[in-house]
């Protein structure tokens, strides 16, 4: 992950622009390519998830394989919130975000001090716990049945208020949530607390040594990242109005990984919302046609971390040198753009 | 009151002597390799599948071509699956081990996510093949059943599981210690580009330990099956105790990681116990406690894994 100044000084570039037409038209084109408007929903909602988790996975190298568990929490906040508080959707959404961020905030102190393998094996042990304990406490989750009826809530805004019951409304309020939040992150990311956290990737012992409180830095990323999670998860519990425990299962928490590597997180800002539209498009696209279409994806999954872990976006990468190459520009001119 | 618990100790030593069988292999695959093999469960899983094709009728092989085979007696076909089942599970983590190679000397989070991708692949080909219901494995008539010791019931089954984990334990330290063999073996998970300066076949010594790793994982999925029962998910069940056991006795402790595993196959058994429901929260709350205190584990050393 290159920067330079001219890119980075920005609030709003060129690749953030085209994502916003792209996502701010989608519902009027979407069906004319043979999809629907709740795939929409998803994709936005796992690309917000999807960003908030790169923070760790991509600029910190911080792998967390137990992140799903945070957009469940979220969810469920998002639903007792509602049931028991205050069915107001400000409310509700800040709710999730503040629980997830709470859960987050105390698991970052178990974690943060953690690095490389060890801090993926502890992700995963409370990834579990979490899990488990939604499960099995069915008084507040309602175990393996979810919390269900949670209401699509209206977009209240004083004067005027809108309904979000159907999946267009819906579909427009993730995306004003996209569209601050890509903005909030893509300053964050290049600010000088985003470079730390590229520093802390590429060598932790250093940065501590110059006299920066790393753990500091992973406890306060972690816990960002987890807020973010309960953002998505409790614009989850609206779309599929229920709260359900899947998303915290090991396996949910993996394939989030998956998802931002095969965008190439690794190397670019956008490689998680690349790998969310990939996931979310070769599921409906090979599942029209097979079963098994999570053995294929996995394959592909499998062949990329073998020949190409940098992902779509190393890839789109290397095209776009090669291809400056041969105009005779600086080779990195173009990478840098595409931060 | 004290002699009600004997058979639940009886379970939990026969699951922890099991949990530590898949972990010690789980833990040689990381030595030499630096590597953490998500896919362990599935080679467990495989294992089990396979035995269950080699044992039962319905287990997926072709009946009709196998008919006079089915004729054998129980006990042969399950020595056969005792053999079978390992080579398979053996081949397929060779298979893996051979994709892994380009992720050496990289992040070893590479690792972690091929073998991540690997554990979905092979399940959904489980999937594939087997569909997604329950089997049970059938087992010979001498190890099956239970019987009445004092005013106690105690399940034959569960007694063989922990003497036949307890051996192939005691053959594996023989093995990794008292052999030439075993040597190599340990010097490549303390130092592996030394191994290869001093002029052994590194590239061969991991393909051989990948697949070693992987037949143990194969034999705990088989004496686990009738136990846990066989489904496509029974990977994730099997890999995650694996894992615990290995960051609960520290890595490179092949002690650590036996008595790791005997302390979580009691826990769990006594919490299922008494609160059926939570027992396999326990196995991380006890993960917990013990790594907050001590971060590389009871008897860990400090490792590659860290960096």
């Amino acid at each position: 992950m290159d920067y330079d100044t001219k890119q980075t000084a920005a609030w709003v570039t060129g690749p953030i622009l085209l994502s916003l037409v792209l996502f701010g038209t989608l519902p009027l084109w979407v069906e004319a390519v043979g999809l629907y408007q709740y795939l929409g929903v998803e994709v936005l909602i796992w690309v917000i998830f999807a960003l908030g988790f790169n923070l760790l996975l991509g600029y910190t190298g911080l792998p967390s394989f137990g992140h799903g568990a945070f957009l469940g929490i979220g969810a469920y906040a998002f639903g007792l919130a509602q049931f028991e508080v205050w069915a107001n959707l400000w409310f509700c959404l800040a709710a999730a975000v503040v629980v997830a961020g709470l859960f987050g905030a105390v698991t970052a102190l178990f974690l943060s001090h953690r690095r490389g393998i060890y801090f993926a094996l502890m992700s995963i042990a409370f990834g579990q716990i979490y899990y488990f304990v939604a499960s099995k406490w069915t008084d507040v989750t309602q175990g393996e049945d979810g919390l269900l009826n949670i209401e699509r809530l209206p977009v209240d805004f004083g004067v005027v208020e809108f309904s979000i019951r159907d999946n267009a409304g819906l579909y427009y309020l993730c995306f004003a949530v996209y569209a601050v939040l890509v903005v909030v992150l893509w300053r964050l990311t290049n600010s000088p607390y985003g470079r730390i956290l590229r520093a802390i990737k590429q060598n932790q012992t250093r940065v501590a040594f110059i006299g920066y409180p790393v753990t500091l830095y992973k406890w306060s990323v972690f816990t960002l990242s987890c807020a973010i999670a309960g953002l998505a998860g409790g614009l989850f519990a609206m779309a599929q109005e229920g709260a359900y425990i899947n998303v915290m299962s090991l396996q949910w928490s993996g394939i989030i990984v998956l998802m931002v590597l095969i965008g190439g997180g690794f190397v670019s800002f956008w490689g998680p919302v690349l790998g969310v539209v990939l996931y979310f498009v070769a599921r409906d696209v090979l599942g029209a046609y097979t079963e098994t279409w999570l053995l294929w994806f996995g394959l592909m999954f499998v062949i990329l971390v073998m020949f190409k872990p940098q992902g779509i976006a190393g890839i789109w990468q290397d095209l776009a040198r090669r291809v400056a190459a041969r105009r005779g520009r600086a080779p990195d001119a173009v990478s840098r753009a595409e931060g | 009151m004290l002699l009600d618990l004997i058979p639940h100790l009886i379970n939990g030593l026969a699951l922890g002597l099991l949990f530590a069988l898949l972990a010690l292999g789980f833990m040689l695959i990381i030595g030499v390799m630096e590597v953490i093999n998500l896919a362990h469960g599935s080679l467990f899983a495989i294992g089990a599948y396979v035995a269950l094709a080699v044992m039962a009728p319905d287990g997926g092989l072709p009946y009709a071509f196998m008919e006079p085979y089915y004729a054998l007696p129980a006990v042969a076909r399950y020595l056969i699956a005792l053999a079978v089942g390992p080579l398979v599970a053996g081949v397929v983590g060779m298979g893996l081990e051979l994709c892994l190679r380009r992720t050496y000397g990289a992040d070893p989070l590479y690792g972690l996510l091929l073998t991540f991708g690997a554990a979905l692949v092979l399940e959904e080909a489980i999937r594939l093949v087997w569909g997604s219901s329950e089997y049970y494995l059938p087992i010979p008539s001498g190890i099956s059943g239970g019987f009445i010791a004092g005013d106690l019931i105690y399940s034959t089954y569960r007694i063989y599981a922990a003497v036949f984990a307890a051996g192939m334990i005691g053959v594996l330290w023989l093995f990794l210690n008292k052999t030439p063999y075993g040597a190599v073996i340990k010097a490549g998970a303390h130092d592996s580009e030394m191994v290869r300066a001093l002029g052994y076949n590194l590239t061969r010594l991991r393909l051989l330990v990948f697949g070693f790793g992987a037949a143990l994982a194969g034999v705990a999925g088989i004496i686990m099956a009738p136990i846990w029962g066989i489904r496509p998910v029974v990977g994730v069940d099997a890999v995650i105790p694996a894992f615990v056991i290995i960051v609960l006795g520290g890595v490179g402790s092949f002690w650590g990681a036996v008595s790791a595993g005997i302390m979580v196959g009691l826990v769990v058994a006594l919490t299922a116990a008494f609160l059926t429901d939570w027992s396999l929260l326990s196995m991380y709350l006890l993960l917990l406690a013990v790594v907050t205190f001590r971060a590389r584990g009871l008897a860990g050393k400090s490792s590659v894994l860290e960096a």
